[in-house]
C-alpha cells in the first residue's frame, strides 16, 4: 500500500488533517505520519523530521506521497528526500495537491490498493470537485478535469453521459477505443440504463453493439496499472464531446443547406457537423463546387470478383489475411497523409477504419474461420458483413448508416486478397469524368482528383454517408440516390445532374445537353461574382437592402465570416462558443469574446443568444436535466429560470460587451409573454450595474405560440429573429435527425411559412424580423423569405456572398408575388417547384 | 590571519555569526513584518543558537563534518524557509570544502556550492528579490578579488553582497510569502538578503 506523509507547520493541524484523512479511509486506512511544526505549539517545518516520516513509512517496503502545506513545508520536503536514503528516495513523490483536498482522495485511493501514480493522480485532483462546485474561474486555456458528481476518487469506474445527438456513433467510438489502447489497462463498457455491455472498450464492433445512444449513461470500469489514468482520460474524452483536444470549441452545426445541393432529407445533425468547408487554397484537390456536372459516365465496380481466389491451407490463408490487412491499413495511412484536401473530419473518419480494421474481436473471429478451415476471402467477408447487419441492426439511422464503412473496409481487403495490395489505392478514372458508385465510401471519396472527375452519381447509401461528406466537403459535385436511373449505364455514354433541381440525365440529347453546358457556365459565373462582391451590400432590385449577417460560434468563424462579406451576426451562439468550458465562464471572458467576435465583424452589431441548451444538448457546467423528451422540455429560457445566476452572469457580459462594441441580446425558446417579461427584468437588473448603453432586444421566434402571439410577445422589443430550423419541426411534430419523418420537416412547408408571414403582419411597429435559421442559408428559399417580408438575414458564413447575390437578383415585388404563391400552396414540394421555377426562368431540364 | 583557514576560524565564523544574529534579531523580523510573516529573526535566532550549542556539544575533525552538523542543526531548528535554504548552503559548502587546506580559491569553489544549492532549493534567481540577490554579485565579486587573498575576496564579497541587497530593495518579490503582496513588496528591503549579508560580514571578520 502507499504511505502518506503530512507535511505541515502546524503540529496541530498536521494531526488534525491526518485523523481527518484516516476517517476517511474507512476500515483498512494506509499508514500515515505526521511531521508537522517543530514542536507542539511552535510553528514551522523541519527537513530532518520529514525524513524521519518518510523512513518510517517506507520501512514496509511502500511507495510514499508526501503532502505537503505551504512554503518552507515544500522545502523541508524536497529537501528531506536528499536526506534519505537514496533507494527509498525513488518511491517518494511530493504532491502538488492542496493538502485537505488532497489527503483525503489519495488515501481512499491508497486504501484501494492503487499505485503511487495513481494515488499522486488522485490527490492532484482533489481541488477539482470543489472548483466545479463553485464554479471557480478556471480560465479558457487549463480546465480542471471534470469528475463525476461525486468527490471520491474513481479509481475503478466512471460514469460518463454521452452527449452527442447521435449517441456514440463509429467516430467518438473509433476514438474512444484507440485511446483505451494506448493505455495499459483492461477497460469494459456497460450501457447503465439498458443494461447492455460490458463489452471490451478496445472493440469498436463490440462497443457499436451497445448502441449507446443519445444520452445514454455508460459505466467505464478498468483495471490493470493505468486503470485511472485511462478512466480519467475516457472522461475528459466525453466532457469535450470527443473533440481533439481540450482546447478546441465544438465546431458548429453547419445547415444542411450550406451545401445547397442536399436533397430535402435533412441529413442528421451530426452528419452536417461534419461538412468542411472546401478549402480554396488547395485548387488542385477540389471540385468546382458548382453543383452540376456533365461528362462521360465512368462506372466504378465495388464488387471484388472471389471466384478466381485460390484457396491455400490455414496457415497460408492467415498469412495472406496479415498481409491484406497490413496493405489496407498502410493504403489508408498513406490517404491520410497525403490527401492534400484533407480535413481532421476525413482523418477521423479514415482512423475510424484503421481502428475497426484492428479490432481483436473481428480479427480473431477471422482467425478463428482459417483455422477452421475457410479461405481468407470467405472467412472476411463472413466476419465483415455480420458486422455490417449487426449495424444495420441499430436503432439510430446515422449509426445504422455505419454498415457503409464495414463495407468499405471489406472491398479494400477483398481487393487486397485477391488481386494484390498493390490494387489499392487510387482509381484510374478518366478526366472529366462522372463517376458512378454503388455507394460512395470515404476511402474512394477522399481518392478522387477533384480537379479531374466532373462529379459523381451514387446508386444508393443516401446523402448522409462518410463518403457522401468527404465528396461534398470537398467540391465535387454529388448526386445521390441515382437509383434504377444508373443501374445499367455504360462506361462513356454522357450523364449529366444539377443539385439543386435534382435533375439527372443519362445521354442527353442536344437540347439537354446544351441547357447543361450553360447552367454550369451559370453556376461558374454566379460563383464568381458572388465572391467578387462579397463585401458589397445586398440590395434587391428594386431597392431595398437586406443585411446579410453570419450565425457565429467561434472567434474564428466571426473572422472568416468577416472575410466574406458578414455585416454583423444574427446569431452567436454562445452555447456553442462556452461549449468546451469545463466551468461557468465568468461575465468578464464572456465580454471579452463578445467583444473579440463584434470586432473581428468591423464592429457591426452581433446578436447574443443566451444560452440555449436543453436536456439534448447539456453544458459541461449545467448538466441538464434527464428528460424524456427533451426537444418539448426544459429548454432555452426555461431552463435559464431555474438557473438565474448562470443568466444573470451572461446578461452581466452582453451589457459590459456592449460599452465596447454594438451589441444585441436575444432570448431563446420563449413561449409567453410572461417569459419575457421575466428575462427583461433580469436584464434590467443587468443594465443598472453599467453606465447607460445602446443595447437592441430581441427574442427567437422558434415556438408556434410564439408565431401566434407575437404582437403581445414582441411589444416594447427591437427585434425578433426566427429560428426555423426548431418553428419547423415544432410545427411539423417531426424531428429532421428522424429519417422516418425527417421529409415532413421540412422549412419550406406552407405551414410554416405562413408562420413568417403572421410574425412580419403582426410583429409592433419598429421591430425588426430577421431570420437566423436554416431557411436563411438555402439559396433557393432566399427570395421566399424577401418576399415574406424579413428585414435581414443571418446564415452560415462561407455562405453569405451567395446569399446576397440572390438578393442582387430579386426584386421585392417579384419576391412578394412568389410568396403570396408559396402561401398558397400545397406542400413543401409544390413550394420547393415554385422556387425552381422561379430561380431558371429559363425552363428545366426535363427528367430522362 | 594567514592565507588558509582553519577550522577553528569556521567555529568562529557561525559563534560571530550567531551573536550578529541575535544582536539584529529583532530587526530582521521588523523587514520580515513588512512583507513576510515576521519570523525570519526569531528563526535564524534560534537556528543559530541551536548551531552555537552544537558546536560547544562537539568535536569536529574537518570543515566538512562541522558545516554538515550545523546544516543539519538549521534545518532542524530554523523552522522557516530559511531553515532548508541555510541548511543546504552549509551542506553543499562544508561538502566541497574537502580535506586540504582551505585558501581563498577553495573557499570561493565552497560559497558557490552552497548558493548554487540554495538556488535549487528555493529555485530563484537573480531579480526575485531574495537572498540570491545579494549571494550573486557577493560570489562574483569574491571571484575577482580571490587573486588578491581571502581578506580583499570575503570583503569584496560582503561589500557586493550589501550592494545587491540593496539593489533587490525596489524589486516586487516573486518568491516566498513576499509574492503574495505582489506590488505591496517593492520598497522593503528582503530580509534574506539581509541576513545573507550579515553572514557574509562576518566572514570577512573571522576568516581572513
Amino acid at each position: 500500500m502507499i504511505g502518506i506523509v503530512v507535511v505541515s507547520h502546524s503540529r496541530a493541524l498536521g494531526e488534525a488533517v491526518a485523523a481527518l484523512a484516516r476517517e476517511m479511509a474507512g476500515g483498512n486506512p494506509p499508514p500515515m505520519t505526521v511531521a508537522a511544526g517543530l514542536d507542539e505549539t511552535t510553528f514551522g517545518t523541519d527537513a530532518t523530521a520529514v525524513a524521519a516520516a518518510i523512513e518510517e513509512v517506507a520501512a514496509d517496503g511502500n511507495d510514499v506521497l508526501v503532502l505537503v502545506d505551504i512554503g518552507s513545508s515544500v522545502l523541508s520536503a524536497e529537501m528531506a528526500c536528499e536526506l534519505i536514503d537514496p533507494d527509498i528516495a525513488e518511491r517518494v513523490r511530493i504532491s502538488a495537491a492542496p493538502l485537505v483536498e488532497g489527503i483525503v482522495p489519495a488515501v481512499v485511493s491508497a486504501a484501494s490498493g492503487a499505485s503511487l501514480e495513481e494515488v499522486a493522480g488522485d490527490a492532484e485532483e482533489g481541488l477539482d470537485a470543489k472548483r466545479v462546485h463553485l464554479g471557480a474561474d478556471a480560465g479558457l486555456d487549463t480546465p480542471p478535469p471534470l469528475r463525476s458528481s461525486d468527490t471520491r476518487p474513481a479509481s475503478e469506474s466512471v460514469e460518463v453521459v454521452i452527449a452527442d445527438p447521435h449517441g456514440l456513433h463509429a467516430r467518438p467510438a473509433a476514438k474512444l477505443v484507440a485511446l483505451v489502447r494506448s493505455y495499459d489497462a483492461d477497460v469494459t463498457l456497460a450501457d447503465i440504463d439498458s443494461g447492455a455491455g460490458p463489452v471490451p472498450a478496445t472493440s469498436l464492433s463490440k462497443v457499436a453493439t451497445l448502441n449507446a445512444g443519445h444520452n445514454a449513461r455508460l459505466r467505464a470500469t478498468a483495471d490493470g496499472p493505468q486503470a485511472s489514468e485511462v478512466l480519467a482520460a475516457i472522461r475528459d474524452l466525453v466532457a469535450r464531446d470527443f473533440a481533439d483536444s481540450p482546447h478546441e470549441v465544438s465546431p458548429p452545426l453547419r445547415s444542411p443547406e450550406y451545401f445547397p445541393g442536399t436533397p430535402k432529407h435533412a441529413p442528421t445533425a451530426d452528419a452536417a457537423r461534419s461538412v468542411v468547408e472546401p478549402r480554396s487554397d488547395a485548387p488542385s484537390a477540389q471540385g468546382s463546387g458548382l453543383d452540376a456536372a456533365l461528362g462521360p459516365a465512368y462506372v466504378l465496380r465495388n464488387d471484388v470478383d472471389l471466384e478466381a481466389y485460390q484457396q491455400g491451407s490455414p496457415a497460408e490463408e492467415q498469412q495472406r489475411s496479415d498481409s491484406a490487412v497490413v496493405a489496407v491499413a498502410g493504403a489508408i495511412r498513406q490517404q491520410q497523409g497525403s490527401d492534400t484536401g484533407s480535413t481532421s473530419e476525413l482523418s477521423d473518419i479514415l482512423g475510424a477504419h484503421l481502428v475497426l480494421l484492428g479490432d481483436d474481436t473481428m480479427l480473431d473471429d477471422v482467425a478463428g474461420r482459417i483455422t477452421r478451415g475457410e479461405s481468407a476471402s470467405a472467412s472476411w467477408q463472413a466476419v465483415l458483413n455480420e458486422l455490417a447487419a449487426e449495424f444495420e441492426g441499430l436503432s439510430d439511422a446515422y449509426q445504422r448508416a455505419r454498415a457503409q464503412d464495414v463495407r468499405a473496409i471489406e472491398r479494400q481487403v477483398l481487393q487486397a486478397l485477391v488481386h494484390g495490395p498493390d490494387s489499392l489505392g487510387h482509381q484510374d478514372i478518366p478526366d472529366g469524368a462522372v463517376l458512378i458508385v454503388d455507394e460512395l465510401d470515404p476511402a474512394t471519396a477522399a481518392g478522387l482528383d477533384g480537379a479531374g472527375v466532373a462529379g459523381v452519381v451514387t446508386m444508393r447509401g443516401g446523402s448522409t454517408g462518410h463518403g457522401v461528406i468527404v465528396a461534398r466537403s470537398r467540391g465535387i459535385p454529388i448526386y445521390t440516390d441515382g437509383g434504377d436511373a444508373v443501374t445499367n449505364v455504360e462506361d462513356g455514354t454522357t450523364i449529366g445532374f444539377d443539385v439543386n433541381t435534382r435533375k439527372l440525365v443519362v445521354a442527353p440529347d442536344e437540347g439537354q445537353r446544351s441547357e447543361l453546358v450553360e447552367l454550369l457556365a451559370r453556376h461558374r459565373a454566379d460563383a464568381d461574382e458572388a465572391s467578387r462582391r462579397a463585401t458589397e451590400s445586398a440590395v434587391t432590385r428594386d431597392g431595398m437592402r437586406i443585411r446579410v449577417g453570419a450565425n457565429i460560434t467561434s472567434a474564428s468563424d466571426a473572422a472568416a465570416a468577416a472575410e466574406q462579406g458578414a455585416e454583423g451576426s444574427g446569431l452567436v451562439r454562445t452555447e456553442i462558443l462556452f461549449g468546451a468550458s469545463p466551468t461557468r465562464p465568468s461575465a468578464t471572458i464572456q465580454a471579452a469574446a463578445f467583444v473579440a467576435i463584434g470586432r473581428s465583424l468591423g464592429s457591426e452589431p452581433v446578436t447574443i443568444r443566451t444560452w440555449d441548451v436543453g436536456g439534448d444538448k447539456p453544458l459541461p457546467f449545467l448538466p441538464g436535466p434527464q428528460e424524456t423528451n427533451p426537444m418539448l422540455g426544459v429548454r432555452g429560457l426555461r431552463l435559464m429560470h431555474q438557473h438565474s445566476e448562470l443568466f444573470d452572469t451572461q446578461l452581466d457580459a452582453v451589457c459590459a460587451a456592449a460599452e465596447q462594441t454594438p451589441v444585441r441580446v436575444m432570448f431563446p425558446m420563449v413561449t409567453t409573454r410572461d417569459e419575457v417579461d421575466w428575462a427583461l427584468d433580469r436584464l434590467a437588473a443587468a443594465r443598472a450595474k453599467v453606465p447607460e448603453v445602446n443595447l437592441a432586444v430581441g427574442i427567437m421566434v422558434e415556438v408556434p405560440a410564439a408565431a401566434i402571439q407575437i404582437a403581445d410577445l414582441a411589444a416594447g422589443l427591437d427585434f425578433v429573429s426566427i429560428g426555423t430550423n426548431d418553428l419547423t419541426q415544432y410545427t411539423l411534430a417531426a424531428d429532421r435527425g428522424n429519417a422516418g419523418v425527417s421529409e415532413l420537416a421540412d422549412g419550406l412547408d406552407p405551414a410554416v411559412l405562413q408562420l413568417i408571414r403572421r410574425v412580419v403582419d403582426e410583429v409592433p411597429d419598429g421591430v425588426e424580423v430577421g431570420v437566423c435559421g436554416d431557411l436563411a442559408s438555402r439559396v433557393e428559399a432566399v427570395p421566399l423569405l424577401v418576399g415574406l417580408g424579413a428585414h435581414d438575414l443571418s446564415v452560415v458564413g462561407p455562405m453569405v456572398p451567395r446569399v446576397k447575390q440572390a438578393i442582387r437578383r430579386t426584386s421585392r415585388t417579384t419576391a412578394r408575388e412568389l410568396a403570396d404563391r408559396a402561401l398558397q400552396a400545397g406542400s413543401a414540394k409544390a413550394v420547393r417547384e415554385l422556387l425552381v421555377a422561379h430561380r431558371m426562368p429559363t425552363g428545366s431540364l426535363r427528367h430522362c | 590571519m594567514g592565507d588558509t583557514i582553519e577550522v577553528a576560524q569556521f567555529s568562529d565564523w557561525m559563534r560571530r555569526y550567531a551573536g550578529v544574529i541575535h544582536e539584529n534579531a529583532a530587526m530582521l523580523t521588523e523587514l520580515d513584518s513588512a512583507i513576510g510573516d515576521a519570523d525570519h529573526g526569531s528563526n535564524m535566532d534560534r537556528g543559530m543558537s541551536a548551531v552555537v550549542a552544537a558546536l560547544e556539544a562537539g568535536e569536529f575533525a574537518s570543515g566538512a563534518d562541522l558545516f554538515k552538523k550545523i546544516g543539519m542543526t538549521l534545518v532542524s531548528s530554523v523552522g522557516g524557509a530559511s531553515g532548508p535554504l541555510y541548511g543546504t548552503f552549509f551542506l553543499r559548502f562544508g561538502g566541497k570544502l574537502g580535506d586540504g587546506p582551505v585558501d581563498a580559491q577553495a573557499l570561493g569553489v565552497a560559497l558557490r556550492a552552497g548558493v548554487e544549492g540554495i538556488v535549487q532549493r528555493g529555485k530563484a534567481e537573480v531579480g526575485d528579490k531574495t537572498m540570491i540577490d545579494a549571494w550573486a554579485p557577493a560570489l562574483e565579486a569574491y571571484d575577482a578579488a580571490a587573486p588578491d587573498g581571502l581578506d580583499a575576496a570575503l570583503r569584496a564579497a560582503a561589500e557586493a553582497g550589501a550592494g545587491g541587497r540593496d539593489a533587490a530593495t525596489p524589486l516586487v518579490a516573486r518568491k516566498g510569502r513576499a509574492s503574495y503582496l505582489g506590488e505591496r513588496s517593492a520598497g522593503h528591503q528582503d530580509p534574506g538578503a539581509t541576513s545573507s549579508v550579515l553572514l557574509l560580514e562576518a566572514a570577512a571578520a573571522t576568516l581572513a
